[in-house]
């Protein structure tokens, strides 16, 4: 049981370590949103096309945070659901 | 991680994936049929619309397609449908995105993939599409496979995980306080990302289709 009770505990300290990666993806995706309001200050008239860009650009950049996501999504759901249901049926 | 069972045909077990995905079929079928009945040479009412989605799909063409004209602008349009409509039915309460299930967004990008090589070996012969990996420098074979295979795990990877985890943060939500917060917080999530990642998809798709073709 106590081995269990480890597994678990570093699967959740993991996921919560794993999830930094979303601070990172935010600081890139503020830095386009500045990049962006300073082009829109010196044309206005591109104002539409600029939107469009910077919000494709935040889309793909935020894929990286998907991807930790993913991995963290896939550990708790696959391998620390069933240990966590077995521990508590011994407990 | 296995999708629940809807109902079974006989002894065959139908997934939720499979079901609304029926159902999105159903959609989009009598709404095709309902909006291209009077077509006419002066568009009016519902078919503006369609021809600006249409010349949208064309603008994003910028490369001589060559062959693969004829199948450009359906297979945009299908993807650009299919995946808007998969993640607009999300928000009803007690549906289930086809996409919010790997298997829907591997085999969206996985189509799209393979029939980007299909077009480029139809433009441009085999050898010349082998070439190609070996291109600026055959030293660089293994990052070229590698580039290929993130692009195809990128793509399918971006929009799985945006609705997948989008649909667990409102299931979150749903449990702590399930009566006037998610109302905005569905708004955000389902409608405005699921749109935005519906145009990522659509765009991406036809840029890897004529990256390939160039």
């Amino acid at each position: 049981m106590l081995e269990i009770a480890i597994i678990v505990a570093a699967i959740a300290l993991g996921s919560g370590i794993a999830l930094v990666a979303g601070g990172l993806v935010g600081i890139g995706e503020g830095y386009a949103a500045g990049k962006a309001l300073e082009a829109m200050a010196r044309q206005p008239e591109m104002e539409g096309q600029i939107r469009t860009t910077m919000l494709v650009g935040q889309a793909v950049s935020e894929s990286g945070a998907i991807y930790a996501l993913a991995v963290v999504l896939l550990l708790i759901f696959t391998v620390m659901q069933p240990l966590v249901n077995r521990l508590l049926e011994l407990l | 991680m296995e999708p629940n069972i809807v109902f079974h045909i006989g002894t065959f077990p139908v997934y939720e994936p499979v079901f609304w995905t029926w159902i999105i079929m159903a959609i989009l079928a009598i709404g095709s049929f309902l909006l291209t009945r009077n077509l006419r040479k002066v568009p009016q009412g519902a078919q503006h619309f369609l021809e600006v989605g249409i010349e949208w799909v064309e603008s994003l063409i910028s490369v001589d397609v060559g062959p693969a004209r004829k199948i450009f602008v359906p297979l945009i349009l299908m993807t650009a449908l299919y995946v808007g409509t998969s993640n607009l039915i999300g928000v009803v309460p007690g549906a289930y995105s086809p996409t919010a299930d790997l298997s829907t967004t591997l085999t969206l990008s996985l189509i799209i993939y393979i029939l980007g090589h299909a077009a480029s070996i139809a433009k441009q012969g085999f050898r010349s599409w082998l070439k190609g990996f070996v291109d600026p420098f055959p030293l660089l074979l293994p990052l070229n496979i590698a580039g290929e295979i993130s692009e195809f795990v990128s793509h399918s990877f971006r929009l799985y995980g945006n609705i997948f985890g989008g649909g667990i943060l409102l299931g979150i939500i749903y449990m702590m306080a399930p009566y006037i917060v998610p109302v905005p917080l569905l708004a955000w999530f389902g409608i405005f990302m699921g749109i935005i990642q519906t145009a990522v998809f659509t765009l991406l798709a036809s840029v890897y289709i004529q990256t390939k073709l160039i």
